[in-house]
């Protein structure tokens, strides 16, 4: 099977990964902290897939799917809720939301 | 029960009697509150049907030779059944007649007394209590719902002292009673207990009967002795009788009623009610005896030196009790339920009368009473000579005759220390008595008021009212004392237990009567003569008259075992207990944990950031375990 | 599934759920009509529990009204509802204080539906109990009353009522921490195939030891609910901090479900630890009885008062629990009723008495007879019922109790008897210090109980009455459940 190694694709993967937590925590953005989330769940994607084509299984692709579903939902409620915050403080800094601590 | 009620005429009138000052009582309380002459009216009706069918029980069971007993099933659970019922015999008819007659007396006086209360109407209600509950005492046919209606009794007479509770004294009195009373009912009721066990059953026939001799002395003794624990609660004998001059407290009809004619001496009708029993144990009967004895001799002390007119009642109401109890442990039952019989009489009539002059005078000193002219009431000052004639034992008065088979009985004991305290205890009785009546006869100093109607007293009405009991109760007192034989042939009929032996040395009546005279000339000539200072042998000696006026510091031996004992050690280690140990423990677990929290706390910055760092970390450091460490 | 005619129990938590929706969907603002619903949906629980107390067959033994529906089979757990001698008085009181408690509240201004849809929970909760003869039922049930138990304190009490809230809530999970593993142990020992108490009451299901273990934790964990000492003090505080209301319902009934627990559970599944441990649940009641009058001596609060009266109380029942006899066990249950009608009185006369004269501090109180005759006459009833005068129902289940005491354990009876003094000197220094002397002027202006809020009072006190002159109606029916329990005892 001609194409990109295995070990590549997992390569790209780990560095999003690994992107979207630096992304995550070195932020003080929320919407920030978002996007590194949803950066982390390509990478975890496209791991899915590349492995799904490694061992012919339907599994990986069908993470994939779900994955993209409920990142989407995650992205809307999550949206949602930046902006309420947002409106309700006009702030974005997450060091501001400690009132749970 | 299988009488048909309506047949029954004797059961009919026993359930009237009983029955009709409990739906006064209720009727008043929920309905009537606001209306007090309709009131009184119901609760007056509601005694006069009670005196009837107490009348005519008397009369359709003149001649009784087995006792009567109905009962029914009240309550059944497990191995306890309790039944309740009516007894009736010679001495529970004589009983319902003596209360009958009492409480109607003292309701129509009270007519005149309370009239114009704001709780006039809560005042009939609580005596319709009162004599529903001693009404039921008294033909009650087992110990248990004679110790039933024992302590509805004792909650009528603390509602009643308690009566005017905006007066602390009033309430604090009450409280007293009822705290007292209580003492000695525990140990009535642990009796009871005993009995029960031991003897399976507590019907009053069947511990007076025989069967009840197969029990084993000790537990007849032991159960005795607790019973009598609870008469000496209410008979307010040594040690718990200080409630009792306390209780004076409440309004004195009550007084008249409650602690002297007819509660207080439920303790005696209760040692008369298991004569037979206590009969069994001559040690407990010896216990008795002197437990009478002493409350006798010290409370005739305590009256000697008090100026208060229903305090010198009162004790003296503690000291005939104790005679009484004297003659029916001495083995003379009709000695004892005689004087029991007269000694309401006159004693209700006593407190009658001082009621009419506490109304008229407006306090209770004597001295003070007989300043402000109380001598010109006629017919008070006159009925209250007679009722104290008879209570110090002057011929040809009831109180003669029963004070007389007392002293008999006592002279049969076979040591004379009875009868000496017995004969003492008489001379002290004549000797206060007459204090009493020289101070208000003959008073010293300046007369405030001529008349005594004239100081704001009530109406010429309300003096006729309160009037007509005390001629009753007078003309009884007076013709009692020559039916001691008609009533001791009705008392003995199918009377169970031994039968005192008659027979008396001659020259007892002489003793009695002279022992009396004594007292007498003694009083006339500390109190009665012209020129007499009015301060009497007693009082003249500083630390004999302390000890008496403080009743030989019995209250306040009370009042420190209170105070210091109960209050400050066992009730404050409780509650600090409480506070401190084991709310200190948890609280101090509880607060343990939290600081635990707080050290884990620190950890948790707040920051989303943070907490997705750690996280991270911690995955990769599982990575690269998983690498380094192959789990294959 | 098997019903005998009309399934009334569950009628009875189905009228408990019905009302806590209906006030769920009300508008907040229509507080009047909250209330009255209220009232009309307890008032129908009350009388269903009249129906059900009084087509009771005492002739018949066993079980009756039962209701089973199987509901998770692999385990062995069904709703399994049934009555018999025990629970009906305890159903019956449920239903009078619930009814009462609702009615005693019409003057509540503050989270008027939160409140009642929080008090309704809890009632479903007591309810489910008493009905249950299902052990995971039983354990859901305690949950579910305890939990808005909290937010009723925290939400609408008063003094110190954080603190109070939360005592208790520790103390009672504390001992729902005890009764869970209890009742798993059980259920496995048994096989692990049955909830259901009257399969797992047959003799021989467990051996001695297990009972021994199991009936520990139980008598512990229920316990704590009953206030037995040393385990009582969240009870006396968790008294003082709820709203009146809460304060009859959690004296009057909540107290009532853990010595119900140590019978319906501790005492049907294990009779032989019931036998082992009966001597220390006697000790333990018997401290009780005295220590709660002692320290009832010294309080200046009235609600403290009657809180550690009701630690005195609670004694006797377990002490009528602990004396292995048809007797004891029917005093004890007597005298939970009792204690729960006359708790509830106190409590009920206290809240309008607070709530007039905002104090409830016996010193600052005083005279209050002549300017409420009617609030005052109703604690006084109580307190006469407290001290056992005769006539009034506590009198017959102590009279019992310690017939019963008194044969078993002669030093305890006595010493319990003895406790009866104290009792009747504490409860009338109360009554003196706050209610006789004389009128002071600052409470002069204040009104009487009105006729509309003297209803649950009049209620309360017409069953004192009632039951002390006939207890035999509720004798009968609790004999009828004692005597074959205690038959088929090995």
């Amino acid at each position: 099977m001609a194409g990109i190694p295995f070990g590549h694709v997992l390569a790209l993967s780990g560095i999003l990964v690994a992107l979207g937590v630096a992304c995550a925590t070195a932020r003080r953005n929320l919407i920030m902290i978002l996007l590194g989330v949803e950066i982390m769940l390509n990478g975890a994607s496209i791991a899915f897939a590349a492995a799904a084509l490694r061992w012919q299984q339907l599994e990986g692709q069908a993470f994939v799917l779900f994955i993209i579903a409920i990142a989407a939902a995650e992205v809307s409620v999550g949206l949602a809720l930046i902006v309420h915050l947002y409106h309700r403080t006009g702030s974005l800094d997450p060091e501001k939301f400690n009132m749970l601590k | 029960m299988t009488y048909p009620a309506a047949a029954d005429l004797t059961l009919t009138a026993a359930i009237a009697a009983t029955a009709l000052p409990l739906a006064a009582f209720a009727v008043i309380l929920l309905l009537t509150r606001g209306f007090p002459r309709l009131s009184a009216a119901l609760s007056i009706a509601a005694i006069s049907v009670a005196l009837v069918c107490a009348g005519l029980l008397l009369v359709r069971h003149g001649h009784l030779e087995t006792p009567l007993e109905y009962s029914t099933l009240w309550m059944a659970g497990g191995d306890i059944v309790v039944r309740v019922g009516f007894l009736i015999d010679p001495l529970s008819l004589l009983m319902l007649m003596i209360v009958a007659v009492i409480c109607f007396l003292v309701q129509v006086y009270s007519l005149g007394y309370m009239a114009g209360d704001p709780g006039f109407a809560r005042y009939y209600a609580f005596m319709s209590l009162f004599a529903w509950a001693m009404m039921n005492l008294t033909l009650a046919a087992s110990l248990l719902q004679l110790y039933i209606f024992w302590e509805l009794v004792g909650l009528s007479s603390y509602l009643l002292i308690g009566f005017w509770y905006e007066k602390f004294s009033a309430s604090e009195a009450g409280k007293k009673a009822f705290v007292m009373t209580r003492l000695g009912d525990v140990a009535f009721f642990i009796g009871i207990l005993l009995v029960l066990l031991n003897f399976g059953n507590l019907s009053i026939l069947e511990l007076n009967s025989p069967r009840a001799g197969f029990l084993p002395p000790a537990v007849v003794t032991v159960s005795a002795l607790l019973i009598f624990g609870g008469i000496v609660g209410k008979s307010a004998q040594f040690p718990l009788l200080t409630w009792l001059p306390d209780a004076m407290e409440g309004p004195t009809p009550v007084s008249a009623l409650l602690h002297s004619a007819t509660m207080v001496a439920a303790g005696v009708y209760l040692l008369a009610r298991l004569f037979p029993f206590f009969s069994m144990s001559p040690a407990a009967l010896q216990v008795c005896l002197a437990v009478g004895a002493v409350s006798m001799l010290l409370s005739a002390t305590m009256a000697m030196v008090s100026r208060d007119i229903k305090q010198v009642w009162a004790y003296s109401t503690i000291s005939q009790l104790g005679l009484m109890i004297m003659g029916l442990a001495a083995g003379d039952y009709v000695a004892g339920v005689f004087h029991l019989t007269t000694h309401a009489g006159f004693k209700a009539l006593l407190f009658l009368c001082a009621g009419v002059f506490i109304h008229a005078c407006g306090g209770n000193d004597m001295f003070e009473i007989g300043r402000r002219g109380a001598r010109h009431l006629k017919i008070p000052m006159i009925c209250m000579i007679i009722a104290a004639a008879a209570l110090s034992g002057v011929p040809p008065l009831s109180g003669f005759f029963s004070k007389e088979l007392i002293l008999a009985a006592l002279a049969g004991r076979p040591s004379p220390i009875w009868l000496a305290a017995g004969l003492l205890g008489a001379f002290l009785t004549t000797y206060y008595t007459f204090r009493l009546i020289f101070i208000i006869l003959f008073p010293r100093g300046e007369a405030q008021a001529k008349d005594a109607h004239a100081d704001g007293h009530n109406s010429e009405a309300g003096y006729r009212v309160m009037a007509a009991p005390l001629i009753v109760l007078a003309a009884v007192t007076g013709v009692l004392g020559f039916g001691g034989h008609a009533l001791g042939r009705f008392l003995l009929q199918g009377f169970p237990g031994p039968v005192p032996g008659a027979g008396h040395p001659t020259w007892l009546p002489f003793a009695a009567l002279g022992a009396t005279a004594a007292a007498v000339g003694l009083a006339w000539f500390e109190f009665g003569r012209r020129g007499a200072d009015q301060v009497g042998f007693v009082e003249r000696v500083e630390p004999l008259r302390e000890l008496f006026r403080r009743r030989w510091y019995i209250d306040d031996a009370y009042r420190w075992l209170l105070d210091h004992v109960l209050y400050r050690v066992f009730s404050a280690f409780c509650a600090k207990n409480d506070q401190k140990v084991i709310d200190g423990a948890v609280d101090g677990l509880g607060g343990s944990m939290a600081a635990a929290g707080r050290i884990l706390a620190v950890l948790h910055t707040g920051s989303v950031q943070f907490r997705l760092l750690v996280v991270s970390v911690v995955l990769i450091l599982l990575g690269l375990y998983y690498f380094v460490y192959p789990l294959n | 599934m098997e019903f005998s005619n009309f399934p009334y129990l569950t009628a009875i938590l189905l009228s408990c759920v019905f009302g806590l929706l209906i006030i769920l969907f009300l508008p907040d603002e229509k507080k009047q009509a909250i209330k009255q619903i209220s009232a009309v949906f307890s008032g129908l629980t009350l009388v269903l529990s009249l129906v059900v107390f009084c087509t009771y067959d005492t002739g018949r033994a066993g079980l009756q009204f039962a209701e089973r529906v199987t509901w998770v089979p692999s385990l062995g757990i069904s709703y399994f509802n049934a009555a018999d001698g025990f629970s009906l008085p305890m159903i019956l009181l449920t239903g009078i204080v619930f009814f009462t408690g609702v009615l005693t509240m019409r003057e509540l201004e503050l989270r008027v539906k939160e409140f009642y849809a929080l008090y309704f929970l809890l009632v479903t909760g007591v309810f489910g109990l008493f009905m249950s003869f299902d052990l995971f039922f039983i354990f859901i049930w305690y949950d579910v009353s305890l939990f808005p138990m909290y937010l009723l304190i925290a939400v609408w009490g008063s003094t110190r009522k954080e603190y109070g809230a939360m005592k208790l809530t520790l103390y009672l999970l504390a001992g729902s921490a005890l009764i869970l593993p209890a009742i798993i142990y059980l259920h496995v020992a048994a096989g692990g195939t049955s909830f259901d108490i009257t399969a797992l009451m047959r003799p021989g299901t467990f051996s001695p030891f297990q009972q021994k273990l199991a009936f520990l934790l139980l008598f512990i964990g229920f316990g704590i609910l009953a206030g037995v000492w040393p385990f009582h003090t969240w009870s006396p505080v968790g008294h003082v901090a709820a709203p009146t209301a809460v304060s009859m319902v959690h004296a009057g009934v909540l107290m009532k479900i853990g010595a119900f627990g140590v019978l319906r559970v501790a005492i049907f599944l294990c009779p032989e630890g019931w036998k082992f441990w009966a001597p220390l649940m006697a000790t333990l009641a018997v401290i009780g009885i005295v220590y709660g009058a002692l320290a009832a001596l010294s309080q200046t609060d009235l609600k403290f008062v009657v809180g550690y009266s009701s630690v005195s109380h609670m004694g006797i029942v377990g002490l009528g629990l602990s004396t292995l006899t048809v007797d004891g066990l029917n005093g004890a249950v007597f005298q939970m009723f009792a204690h729960g009608i006359m708790t509830a009185l106190f409590f009920s006369a206290i809240g309008y008495i607070y709530d007039r004269t905002h104090t409830k501090m016996i010193p600052e109180l005083g005279g209050l007879s002549r300017v409420m005759p009617k609030a005052s006459g109703y604690f006084i009833l109580a307190a006469l019922t407290g001290i056992g005068v005769p006539c009034l129902a506590s009198f017959w289940g102590e009279l019992v109790v310690f017939i019963a005491a008194f044969k078993t354990y002669p030093v305890a009876g006595v010493s319990a008897v003895g406790a009866l003094v104290i009792g009747a000197l504490f409860m009338l220094r109360v009554v003196q210090r706050a209610f006789y002397g004389p009128m002071q002027a600052k409470f002069a202006h204040l009104a009487d109980i009105p006729f509309h809020l003297g209803i649950p009072r009049m209620i309360l006190a017409a069953v004192i009455v009632f039951f002390g002159l006939f207890p035999s109606v509720l004798f009968d029916v609790i004999d009828s459940a004692a005597v074959p329990f205690m038959r088929g005892l090995p």
